[in-house]
């Protein structure tokens, strides 16, 4: 059963000067001045080299870490306003996280992996069974469901991981890097399903990567530097 | 005389002292007194009722070789100031004590050594009748004819002797009282028998060889000790090789001075001639310090005793005797020889007691 | 390669500074190991020393000691032991055990001929005190000499009195001197025997004669052709003989606390191997990392075993020097019995033992580095390349093999129950218990597997994830099952066994104590005794309706065993259960049978007098034919007692005089009111013992508790030791599992989820645990009371549950275990686990 596509153009994310900074022995600036909006449907590439804090700024988005300066809004509410419990609800119910590392529960069949997040914002049995075969087939994983995630290749693996972080049709998708474990190939399909699915359900989505090619498949890229997000400009586009 | 405080010196104690130790009933023993006669066999026997008594033997022995040894073999009995109300056939009521030593001059030093029982289960026994003492095999008997038979298994050497008489008893002092002291009831009664045929055998190293020699016995019995002015004594007995014999003993008061003296001389002729105690004088010639306990004993002497005048030389210097493990004294028991002008004239043994510091009682 | 050393043990220490705690659980737990073991092991040295110092002193330099029954044999023997040709010394002995009322304690004396001691045990004979009664005292009627110890616990000096109580009588002795080459720990004082034959109502026997042979003359066969000759019950025995029979004594209680060490160890072995297999696991990638720098597999292996073995030193020499400092602790305060009561009067001091410290070092290092085999086995195994992503750990333990292993051993297990004891100690029941404990931790990940994957589904998303979770990781799972297996099935053994034998004590105390009043001579020692004269005036109290009389003596049977107890008492001979608890049925007498004798479950199984059977029994040195015709318990003894009809042993023996007493009361009558006026009636009736059965009761419950009391510490440090392994167990899981956590928050999940998720999964561990524990503890514990009790000490017991504490101790251990999962999960549910999903940032 796949889910009405939700209205375009509509804001989901905004952020405002947001600055953070780890002190660790002398003081690191890691997020100065970001600024980013982002509505439904919108499919966003934050590129950057290695430490510059893209994954901080996941953190941070999510709710997982708090901003030191500047504000974030997110489906109408500011972050900072949600203590964790509020945060982790929204997180449950407005999110989806695809990882590098894929982090497929090992103990968890596919379909239980894949059902995890509707069990959480309590859908019913019936419904959720449903949905999560709609889903896999929807990820090419059609008759997968029992299998246990030992059994699956990396790129399979991603694609579980793909349908988990979008079977409850968050309206935020966040990825990151995540094709950094797989070869070329798969990377590829892997990088099209993604996109696929949230321009499906109609959610807006934030690919980190380090990889032009990726970052090729969003809407648009933007840059992370230690100064700020600024749009990018790829050097030589390949359509994929 | 003699070894009569070397046992009391173990065992025996002042009848005062125990009584006032002992609260049941201490045994009473009968005095000693002149004008008692002496019976024979029966004073051969056991005198079970005085409190100590004596066998002593000691003698010279030659082997087929003719090698000369010394030999000394002694059986105590004392009746302990005990409780004699005990029942048990445990009960020490008598106790009998057995020394043997072997002086070798192939071996420089003497050769003893010494068994203690209490009388019971017929393992230790002396009989009244006649002589026969014995402890766990060591035994020391009177036959019918009078010879005596002595059997002692030692550690390292044994004996097996008989002991055949040639002459009466030697009754000392008056009929066998004998006086030790000035008062009439320091003394025993005493008896020896000198110039006994010896012939048997002597086990050394588990070789066995004939001997023959020449022994003096002496039985005594008593029932008072050492007077408490007195350190100890020398005594002599000698078979002398005219056929006579002679007994000689001072008891040393503590200033070293002599404090009684008495003895006997049995001429060639068997005419006995009581020693009163002025007739008597030891004088030391050579002292040897053992080696063992560290006392000096004057091991050469020249004694006076009455018309005699002897010089006695040890067989050799060592013939100390440590009994601490039985009767409790430190003494010297050595074969002598006598010489008179330059003549050996015989043969015996020389005790010398209280040297070793004084008798304990 | 010694820099890749360096770097090595730089990783290493690393993960100590990091998680310092399973390992240090795992090092105490070793410690705590060694610590029993060795201490058991130092005590019972020290108290078998001093023992067998005890005996040496007391038979000296003896070739051949004879031996009779307690009430000795005929003095006549004496004279012709002396007599034989072999024989160079024949020392006759007398000894009794005499009640010392002024100090409430029994002490040994001995009556010696000094003359024949002298030459066999010279250690035996006085030094009068007095220098001029001087050795006069040796032969005193009425002069004991004491041993330093027992002038010191007597706190007498020489010179003072010391009286003693003999029949009914106070005997005063005079102390004339000391023993000093007893040196300690002896407590005891020489007489001379006809002193002590007269004094100690012991005319005409004798207890003991110690011979010295002939040099060259073979002891044991001398011993052999002599026993041929000796009067019934009399037995001659060489020193080796009764030096065998002293270590034996306490072998079998010894042998049961070093197991018990022994599970220490284990658990401890167990501790290391959760914390090894979860280090290994948490630094997957890190061993990988040296394993691509270039240490090799076998390197690798090394270095965690060395890792293993470090933890193994540690903990065993702490334990060497905890183990040291118990057990001069214990032997300063409690003695050297440990409760078991077998080496009274000994007090021993304890001193280092290189040897068996060595001995439980090397069990301590073995413990460590067995536990660090596996996962270092598990680490070497590990490709590099794989082990180096992440997401890889559940692999290492995925693997779920199937039950036949496991039920293999538990088979071989149940199978050696029923083996016999070896030489008298249940080896074949200890091993059986290992390996049912081993089988059942190898069946642990398929039992995990088999219950948690048949848990329903659950549309609670914490339930629905602990039952996934613990259904998916069996593996992991099982390693803190396996630590509550361990320790629960354990604890509940020992539990249930305790209260099986408690129980049956009880129950054995109500059926041997039926009368209302009880007299005993003397409080302690075998010289007191009721003559025949007071006998009579005990029956003939006014408020007595009936009097029964017992002897307890002792006879000798075997010169390797310990004394046989002979209890002669007033059994009716078609109603033996009225008076004995019986165990089985008891043979009915027809006339002309020989006399009748109920035997306790030691003899039929040390001397198999079996129910039925004609055996022989020595009674004043004649041999006399009995039938056997019942079995009863007797948890007082354990080296057997015969019981016989008294009418039957004084016409045997001849011997009147009686031990005890059993008062039936007519009514209205008090017992403390009889016992005053029996105070009063009988001439010395204050020296005698009157107690009340529910004073027997209390007094021989707490004896119980006491003698069990190390066993009930053993139990509490393995619970301990079971608890911490489930705390570092959880706590290396959770620091293993800190990706998942951090995927379930990214997902949604609240702290509170999470920490609901980890209690569950602890607390349905637990259940687990300890439902299969309490099985399997149900096992053991009839193990070992149908085979370890019954091999060790000759008895047996009915099996009692105590349900309630058993379920208590079960739902402790759950709330315990579903608590140290939820505080193992605190720190994993920190911001940094968040973090962990991230690859870099």
């Amino acid at each position: 059963m796949e889910a009405p596509p939700r209205e375009a153009g509509q804001p989901v994310l905004s952020l405002t000067a947001i600055s953070k900074a780890y002190r660790n022995g002398r003081a690191r600036v890691v997020l100065r001045d970001i600024s980013l909006t982002l509505t439904s449907g919108e499919y966003v590439a934050v590129m950057g080299e290695s430490g510059v804090g893209k994954s901080t700024l996941l953190n941070l988005i999510a709710g997982l870490d708090r901003a030191d300066g500047g504000r974030i809004v997110f489906a109408g509410q500011d972050l900072a306003e949600l203590d964790d419990d509020a945060m982790t609800a929204l997180r449950r119910s407005a999110m989806g996280f695809v990882f590098q590392a894929f982090h497929v529960l090992p103990h968890l069949s596919v379909e239980q992996n894949v059902a995890l997040p509707l069990l959480l914002n309590g859908v019913g049995r019936a419904e959720s069974a449903a949905r999560v075969a709609a889903m896999l087939a929807a990820v090419g994983l059609a008759g997968f469901g029992a299998s246990r995630p030992s059994e699956l290749s990396g790129g399979e693996l991603q694609r579980v991981a793909i349908a988990r972080a979008l079977i409850h049709h968050p309206p935020l998708v966040l990825a990151d890097e995540p094709t950094g474990n797989l070869d070329p190939e798969t990377a590829a399909q892997v990088l099209r399903l993604l996109r696929d699915r949230i321009k499906a359900v109609g959610a807006a989505g934030i690919l980190v990567t380090h990889s032009a090619l990726a970052a090729a498949t969003a809407d648009r890229t933007l840059l992370l530097t230690s100064k700020g997000l600024a749009p990018h400009a790829p050097a030589s586009p390949i359509g994929v | 005389m003699k070894h009569y405080f070397t046992l009391l010196s173990g065992l025996a104690i002042f009848a005062a002292l125990a009584a006032q130790a002992l609260r049941a009933s201490p045994p009473t023993y009968p005095p000693v007194e002149p004008g008692r006669s002496l019976h024979f066999p029966r004073d051969h026997g056991a005198h079970p009722d005085y409190r100590t008594e004596w066998w002593y033997v000691t003698g010279w022995l030659h082997t087929d070789s003719g090698a000369p040894l010394g030999f000394q073999l002694t059986f105590f009995r004392s009746r302990p100031p005990l409780d004699e109300a005990n029942p048990s056939r445990f009960a020490p009521k008598q106790l009998l004590f057995a020394h043997v030593a072997l002086s070798d001059p192939a071996t420089g030093h003497l050769q003893y050594d010494q068994r203690g029982a209490r009388i019971g289960f017929g393992l230790a026994d002396a009989i009244t009748a006649d002589t026969a003492v014995s402890i766990d095999g060591w035994l020391l008997r009177r036959g019918v004819d009078g010879t005596y038979f002595a059997t002692l298994a030692a550690q390292g050497f044994a004996l097996e002797l008989a002991l055949q008489p040639t002459q009466a008893s030697l009754l000392q002092g008056e009929n066998g009282y004998s006086r030790k002291g000035p008062r009439p009831e320091q003394a025993s009664f005493y008896y020896s028998l000198p110039q006994l045929t010896v012939s048997g055998t002597v086990t050394r190293r588990g070789k066995p060889e004939r001997v023959n020699g020449t022994a003096w016995l002496d039985h005594e019995w008593a029932s008072a000790p050492l007077a408490v002015e007195a350190t100890g004594w020398d005594w002599v007995g000698l078979n002398l090789d005219d056929g006579g014999a002679l007994m000689a003993l001072r008891i040393r008061g503590k200033d070293g001075g002599t404090y009684w003296a008495g003895g006997s001389w049995r001429a060639a002729d068997g005419s006995t001639h009581p020693l009163p105690p002025d007739s008597i004088a030891f004088h030391p010639l050579r002292h040897w310090r053992s080696p063992h306990t560290g006392t000096d004993y004057p091991v050469a002497m020249r004694v006076q005793a009455g018309g005699l005048h002897l010089d006695l030389a040890p067989l050799m210097d060592d013939q100390e005797l440590d009994s601490r493990a039985t009767t409790g004294a430190v003494y010297w028991e050595g074969a002598v020889t006598a010489h008179s002008a330059g003549r050996t004239i015989g043969r015996g043994y020389l005790e010398l007691t209280g040297y070793a510091g004084r008798l304990v009682y | 390669m010694s820099g890749l050393r360096r770097a090595a043990a730089e990783l290493l220490l690393g993960e100590l500074r990091a998680h310092p705690w399973p390992a240090l659980v795992g090092v105490l737990a070793i410690a705590i190991g060694v610590a029993m073991g060795y201490a058991v092991q130092l005590i019972n040295q020290a108290a078998l020393a001093e023992f067998s110092r005890t005996v040496n002193s007391l038979m000296g330099n003896a070739d051949i000691e004879i031996r009779g029954p307690r009430t000795g044999f005929a003095e006549s023997l004496y004279p012709r032991i002396a007599r034989l040709s072999d024989v160079v010394v024949a020392s006759p002995v007398v000894e009794a055990e005499a009640w010392v009322p002024q100090h409430k304690q029994a002490l040994k004396l001995v009556g010696i001929d000094v003359f024949q001691a002298a030459q066999v045990t010279p250690g035996l004979i006085g030094r009068p005190s007095s220098p001029r009664l001087a050795n006069l005292d040796l032969l005193g009627t009425d002069t004991v000499f004491l041993s330093p110890t027992a002038l010191a616990s007597l706190d007498l000096k020489p010179g003072d009195a010391l009286t003693v109580q003999v029949g009914l009588r106070p005997v005063t002795l005079r102390i004339a001197g000391a023993l000093p080459a007893l040196g300690e720990g002896l407590h005891l004082g020489v007489m001379d025997i006809g002193a002590a034959q007269w004094r100690l109502d012991r005319l005409g026997h004798l207890q003991r004669i110690d011979v010295r042979l002939r040099p060259g003359v073979d002891a044991a066969a001398f011993a052999e052709t002599l026993n041929a000759q000796l009067p019934a019950g009399v037995i001659a025995s060489t020193p080796q003989d009764t030096r065998q029979g002293t270590a034996s004594l306490s072998r079998a209680y010894r042998v049961n606390l070093n197991v018990l060490a022994l599970v220490a160890l284990f658990t401890g072995a167990f501790l290391v191997f959760s914390s090894q297999a979860l280090s290994v696991l948490r630094r997957r990638s890190q061993l990988a990392l040296l394993r691509a720098l270039g240490v090799t597999r076998s390197g690798l292996l090394r270095l965690v075993l060395t890792e293993g073995a470090l933890f193994g030193a540690l903990g065993a020499l702490l334990g060497l020097a905890l183990g040291y400092v118990l057990a001069a602790l214990v032997l300063r305060y409690a003695g050297g019995d440990l409760g078991g009561g077998y080496f009274d009067g000994v007090r021993p001091t304890v001193h280092f033992d290189a040897e068996s410290a060595l001995l439980f070092f090397a069990l301590g290092l073995s413990a460590a580095v067995l536990g660090s085999a596996a996962p270092a086995g598990e680490a070497a195994r590990a490709q590099p390349a794989r082990a180096l992503k992440a997401g890889d750990e559940e692999a290492a333990l995925a693997k779920l093999r199937p039950p036949w292993s496991g039920l293999v051993v538990v088979a071989i297990g149940m199978a050696l129950t029923q083996a016999g004891p070896v030489s008298g100690l249940p080896v074949f029941g200890y091993l059986a218990i290992a390996l049912l404990l081993v089988g059942a931790i190898m069946l642990m990940p398929w039992l995990a597997h088999s219950v948690f994957s048949r848990l329903p589904a659950s549309q609670r998303a914490v339930f629905h994830l602990a039952y996934a979770r613990l259904a998916g990781a069996p593996g992991r799972a099982a390693i803190g099952l396996a630590g509550i297996l361990a320790s629960f099935s354990l604890m509940a053994a020992m539990v249930i066994m305790v209260a099986s034998f408690r129980q049956s004590v009880d129950d054995w105390l109500q059926a041997i104590l039926p009368a209302q009043l009880y007299l005993r001579a003397s409080p302690g020692g075998d010289a007191g005794y009721f003559s025949e004269a007071a006998q009579r005036i005990i029956a003939s109290t006014p408020g007595v309706a009936r009097a029964e009389f017992s002897r307890v003596s002792q006879v000798l049977l075997d010169a390797r065993r310990p004394p046989v107890t002979l209890i002669a008492r007033q059994i009716d001979a078609r109603q033996p259960g009225r008076r004995l608890p019986l165990v089985g049925a008891a043979l009915t007498l027809v006339p002309g049978d020989p006399p009748a004798v109920w035997v306790s479950e030691a003899m039929v199984d040390l001397y198999g007098f079996r129910t039925g059977r004609l055996i022989a029994l020595p009674l004043a040195g004649r041999s006399v034919t009995f039938v056997v015709a019942g079995v009863w318990r007797d948890y007082a003894r354990q080296y057997g007692t015969v019981a016989l009809s008294r009418d039957d042993y004084r016409a045997l023996t001849g011997d009147t005089h009686v031990s005890d007493a059993a008062l039936w009361l007519a009514p209205g009558a008090g017992p403390a009111q009889i016992a005053e006026r029996l105070r009063h009636r009988l001439a010395g009736g204050d020296n005698v013992q009157y107690v009340q059965p529910g004073e027997i009761h209390v007094a021989s419950m707490k004896i119980f508790d006491r003698s069990f009391a190390i066993t009930y510490l053993l139990e509490t440090v393995a619970v301990l030791v079971g608890v911490f392994g489930i705390g570092a167990s959880f706590s290396a899981q959770a620091l293993a599992r800190s990706r998942e956590f951090g995927v379930l928050r990214h997902l949604g999940v609240t702290r509170r989820q999470i920490g609901a998720m980890l209690a569950l999964e602890g607390a349905l561990l637990a259940l687990l645990g300890v439902t299969a524990g309490l099985g399997l503890g149900w096992c053991i514990a009839l193990i070992l009371i149908q085979v370890v009790n019954p091999q060790s000490f000759h008895w047996t017991m009915s099996v009692h549950m105590p349900w309630l504490l058993l379920v208590q101790l079960a739902a402790a251990l759950v709330v315990a275990a579903a608590l140290t999962a939820l505080a193992s999960g605190r720190r994993a549910m920190s911001a940094g686990a968040v973090h962990a999903v991230r690859e870099d940032w």
